[in-house]
């Protein structure tokens, strides 16, 4: 009997050290004494204030789009690389799930998505005290793929686009092409890109899509990727950055005759290109100067990541736009 | 055992020993709230599920797309039952004759060896089965009948790799039905000239019949209720469809994937994963139901 | 029957043929272990093309760093790395005090950054050797090849990311350890009491009987039911107190259940079922006689009981614990329903810190499409079988060595 006594008080023994453990480190996010964020230093870009991570204390909570993931999370590394010591968690969920997190549970800090938010969530954040601010971080063109063993599509128009994903063999949509079933592969009905997709290609009409044969869904993009690259007629559409990922098994598709690439994203010809975000709270901001830190440090920076991430910077005046916000958002703080 | 004068030691004790005796009755009670919690979870959020979808709808379409309010069940259903039967197609026919030949031929040194690998085999956790399936069965499917037949993901990998999940259950409790049988009914098989096998099949097999079919029904219900072999290698589309090669989504693939991309409350998605539960719940509880009256009938014949 | 003795060959000769049969089902089933961990073991190790980011060249004509000044190596690292980095780095220790060794090992494993760009299985690593060889030679003239074993120590203790060279189960381990130790906590004293019950105190009645064939059934339901009912118990129902902002723990703001502690909890309620079917067999098998004997004496109910009953059960109780312990290891399914995180990099340092756990990592990575991730998951379950297969191989050894100790 002696030893399950001691096991048992062992095991309080270290429940109890895991708690006090956590108790210090629930502490510490305090401010300098003037009021002012203690991690400024000389700013960067001559707008915001400079980030040094090593003096930015706190967790940071942030989910969101799947299709955001890859730059949030090379940010939040980093950020991390660069000496923040605490914990940010980055969750790849979808962007309809992060606003739900960000606007009706307030689970999260920032919001990462891949459209804009929804006047209906803006009005949810409200009811619980929220005031969504949102930052422009990039844009992705929207890669329709296709496997490397396809060689018989590589242009589609945007009404073909539509039949493809709607269809049941790809003969039904170009007589050439050969008489198989198409296997579709989706981000999920909560992912922003599926919103997207259905905005700009069904206008807005889901039930087409959603009513296809041969139909994938994943919020996990992942699974999307080997779904297309291993089914011989397989098609799908993801964030760009999945495709630069994974080129050496899939093809990219032009869109109405224009590829998916800087200059063409550039000068907006590629019709599927869009904005990706990530969004707080002015409150949020001021009480947890973690999140202003580390919003701060990725509109200041963002630029230098996105493009080996695989999306495309966005101009100047779009990030421009979002630091000022920060800097309203912020204001008295730095 | 109960003792019925208690003036002998009459003391403190008795007040300690009677907290102590409704501790354990707590103990005991908490088991019972699990059930109700189950019950009344899933049976809450269901009611709120079959409010906004007719029961009718849900059990007889044969479309399954809540964003656009088709609630048929059958597609899920339907996989579920296609990988669940391809895993006892691997599993019953496999695990009785493993079964017989670790009862009935089996030297006791083999046998020895061979039941710790089998549970051993029982503890390894179903995920690593996932990984087996999608990195070694569907790519041996595609070589074995082509790329443009067999989807990357379909039910008929999972299926196969579940059956190897469930063989050392099915062939442990059917081993376990078929040691059960009186030693005597074999000698007088023997007596009357029945050659080894014909004792098995003809004597052994069918005394320890409702052991063996409750064996198979144990199966069948872990089977149903596997989430990750499917999760990773079955598809992620409710697909409507009897080809064991193409690529469709059962129940608890369904539950799994909308829970991980963490789905609102109070939505319809959010409830249908509730009443899909409770689906699976009423499933499997009337499988081991059978099966253990089935294991109780087989004791009492030979208890 | 009429002709028994007729075809006595023939009849024996089809008991052989059958014979032969059921010995090729059970090697069969033997073969599909084998198959199952040849699978694994040939996904964690094998050959890989490791290629530079930046070339060694481009940094200096010759191509050798080793010919680089202090002052020089401090340059490199200045130009090519971000302002940040450099201020971490002179904060920790200023660059221009640090060894030579260590700034070399910086431009290394910071500019030139070797970076894994193909790899193979073990099989075709031992097979085609020579046809890799050659392979890489023509395709990737300035890469390097060699034999990397995923499943090594640095995997063990590096927290994970999101490159799979890098990728390590450190937070994974920590967060399943966590989580277990709740479990055990919560489930292990709860078990052995209703076993207690069950067994010594509760009569043969309607009620016993019930909460008996409820408990059978319970061993029956299938894990995602038990991640439904944590989900809506502990992750919303119990909110304040799985989220830990009840005791003033993490902020209030973004604080939610998806918690170590309701992970515990949700795998606590899965195992206690089979705790209790497990001790109740091992209080049945204590001897009628030695409570007898305490009664003899005088001795109460529960004086029996703890002294007796438990001293001479525990073995086989905590076996049976152990073999539900490695079943709430390997558990996957109800912790993606009640909502593990994705990307954790940071150890778990309280019961109330989001998880992530090693199957979790290991489906993901399985999930993923690159070849690479598959030998981080093939490493990983590596991990998970060892530790699983100890605990396992343990408790049945223990159990067949107490049962021929009892047996004699």
């Amino acid at each position: 009997m002696k030893r399950i006594f001691f096991l048992v008080i062992a095991a309080s023994i270290l429940t109890g050290t895991v708690f006090a453990g956590g108790q210090q480190e629930a502490k510490g996010t305090d401010m300098a004494d003037d009021g002012k964020f203690v991690w400024i230093i000389e700013s960067e870009d001559g707008i915001l204030p400079g980030v040094n991570p090593l003096k930015v204390e706190g967790d940071i909570i942030t989910a969101g789009s799947s299709t955001v993931f890859p730059l949030s999370e090379a940010m939040a590394e980093r950020f991390k690389d660069e000496g923040y010591n605490f914990n940010i968690t980055v969750d790849s969920i979808g962007s309809g799930a992060g606003f739900e997190r960000f606007t009706v549970a307030g689970e999260t800090d920032i919001s990462n998505a891949s459209r804009p938010i929804k006047d209906k969530e803006i009005t949810a954040a409200k009811e619980i005290g929220r005031d969504p601010v949102e930052f422009r971080v990039g844009t992705d063109a929207l890669a329709v793929t296709v496997p490397k063993s396809n060689t018989f599509v590589k242009d589609v128009t945007l009404e073909e686009l539509a039949m493809i994903f709607t269809s049941e063999k790809w003969s039904d949509v170009r007589a050439a092409w050969p008489n198989e079933n198409i296997l579709k592969f989706i981000p999920g009905t909560d992912s922003g890109t599926f919103d997207y997709f259905v905005e700009e290609v069904y206008d807005k009409n889901s039930a087409a899509i959603l009513g296809a044969s041969n139909l994938q869904m994943s919020e996990d993009d992942n699974i999307l990727v080997q779904g297309i690259s291993e089914s011989p007629y397989g098609i799908g559409f993801f964030g760009y950055a999945y495709y630069v990922e994974n080129k050496n098994v899939l093809n990219v598709l032009n869109i109405d005759g224009v590829e998916p690439n800087k200059e063409n994203v550039d000068a907006a010809a590629y019709p599927l290109a869009r904005p990706l975000f990530i969004y707080s709270d002015a409150s949020i901001m001021k009480n947890k100067p973690q999140v202003a830190a580390f919003i701060a440090y990725y509109l200041t920076y963002v630029n230098e990541e996105i493009t080996r991430v695989g999306y495309f910077p966005a101009n100047e005046d779009v990030i421009n736009g979002g630091k000022d916000a920060w800097l309203k958002a912020c204001e008295g703080m730095y | 055992m109960t003792l019925t004068d208690r003036k002998w030691y009459k003391s403190k004790p008795i007040i300690h020993e009677s907290f102590i005796q409704w501790f354990l009755i707590a103990c005991a009670a908490v088991s019972i709230f699990i059930t109700f919690g189950i019950v009344f979870i899933l049976g809450k959020e269901s009611l709120l599920f079959f409010s906004e979808v007719s029961i009718v709808e849900f059990l007889t379409s044969t479309k399954w797309q809540p964003m656009i309010e088709e609630f048929g069940v059958l597609p899920l259903l339907n996989s579920t039952l296609i990988t669940s039967f391809i895993a006892m197609l691997v599993a019953a026919p496999i695990g009785l004759c493993v079964a017989i030949y670790l009862s009935e031929y089996a030297s006791d040194r083999v046998r020895r060896i061979l039941k710790p690998i089998l549970e051993i085999l029982a503890g390894i956790p179903t995920v690593v089965y996932g990984y087996f399936a999608l990195t070694f069965m569907t790519p041996l499917l595609r070589i074995i009948f082509g790329q443009n037949t067999v989807d990357i993901y379909n039910t008929a990998s999972a299926g196969l790799v579940m059956g190897i999940l469930i063989l050392p259950l099915v062939t442990s409790i059917t081993e376990d039905a078929l040691k059960a049988v009186p030693y005597s009914l074999r000698e007088a098989a023997y007596g009357l000239g029945a050659t080894k096998l014909e004792t098995s099949i003809s004597v052994v097999v069918p005394a320890a019949f409702s052991g063996i079919a409750a064996a198979f029904i144990l199966g069948l219900s872990r089977a149903v209720g596997e989430t990750m072999i499917v999760a990773l290698a079955a598809g992620a589309g409710p697909n409507f469809t009897f080809n064991p090669f193409e690529a469709a989504e059962t129940l608890t693939g369904y539950i799994v994937r909308i829970s991980g991309g963490d789905i609102s409350y109070n939505t319809v998605d959010y409830n249908s994963i509730f009443a899909l539960g409770l689906l699976l719940f009423f499933m499997t509880l009337i499988l081991n139901i059978i099966s253990r009256s089935l294991v109780r009938r087989f004791q009492e014949v030979y208890d | 029957m009429s002709n028994f003795h007729d075809n006595v060959s023939t009849r024996f000769q089809i008991g052989k043929i059958w014979k032969t049969i059921f010995f090729i089902a059970t090697v069969l089933a033997v073969l599909a272990i084998l198959m199952l961990l040849v699978n694994i073991i040939n996904g964690a190790f094998g050959f890989v093309v490791i290629e530079n980011t930046v070339q060694p060249t481009e940094l200096l004509a010759s191509g050798n760093i080793d010919e680089l000044s202090e002052a020089e190596l401090i340059e490199t690292l200045e130009a090519y790395l971000s302002k940040g980095l450099i201020r971490r780095y002179n904060i920790e220790e200023p660059l221009n005090e640090r060894p030579k060794a260590e700034l070399m090992s910086l431009v290394l494993e910071r500019i030139i950054k070797p970076r894994i760009v193909e790899s193979w299985n073990f099989g075709p690593s031992i097979i085609n050797r020579g046809m890799i060889q050659d392979m890489v030679a023509e395709e990737y003239p300035d890469a390097i090849i060699e034999f990397r074993a995923w499943l090594n120590p640095k995997f063990l203790v590096t927290p994970q990311a999101s490159t799979p060279e890098l990728a390590g189960i450190r937070t994974a381990i920590l967060g399943s350890f966590m989580i277990i130790l709740i479990t055990i906590i919560v489930a292990f004293p709860i078990s052995v009491g209703a076993a207690l019950y069950l067994e010594e105190y509760a009569a043969d009645n309607r009620f016993t009987r019930f909460i008996q064939i409820n408990i059978n059934n319970l061993s029956g339901v299938p894990s995602i039911i038990y991640g439904l009912l944590g989900l809506a118990v502990f992750v919303r129902g119990m909110e304040p107190i799985t989220s830990g902002t009840l005791f003033g723990f993490g902020d209030a703001t973004t604080a939610n259940g998806r918690t170590i502690l309701s992970a515990g909890m949700t795998l606590a309620l899965l195992i206690l079922p089979i705790i209790i079917i497990n001790a109740q067999e091992a209080i049945r098998a204590v001897p009628q006689t030695l409570r007898q004997a305490g009664f003899g004496i005088g001795a109460t109910k529960w004086q029996i009981i703890w002294s007796h009953v438990l001293p001479n059960s525990m073995d086989r109780i905590l076996t049976g614990t152990i073999l539900a312990i490695s079943r709430a290891i390997g558990e996957t399914a109800p912790l993606v329903v009640i909502g593990a995180s994705t990307f954790i990099a940071v150890d778990p340092n309280n019961i109330f810190s989001k998880f992530t756990t090693l199957p979790i990592q290991i489906y993901q990575w399985t999930a993923r499409p690159q070849p690479e991730f598959r030998h981080v998951a093939a490493a990983a379950i590596l991990v998970l079988l060892i530790m699983l297969l100890t605990m396992n191989g343990f408790a049945i050894y223990s159990r067949n060595k107490i049962s021929r100790k009892r047996d004699r």
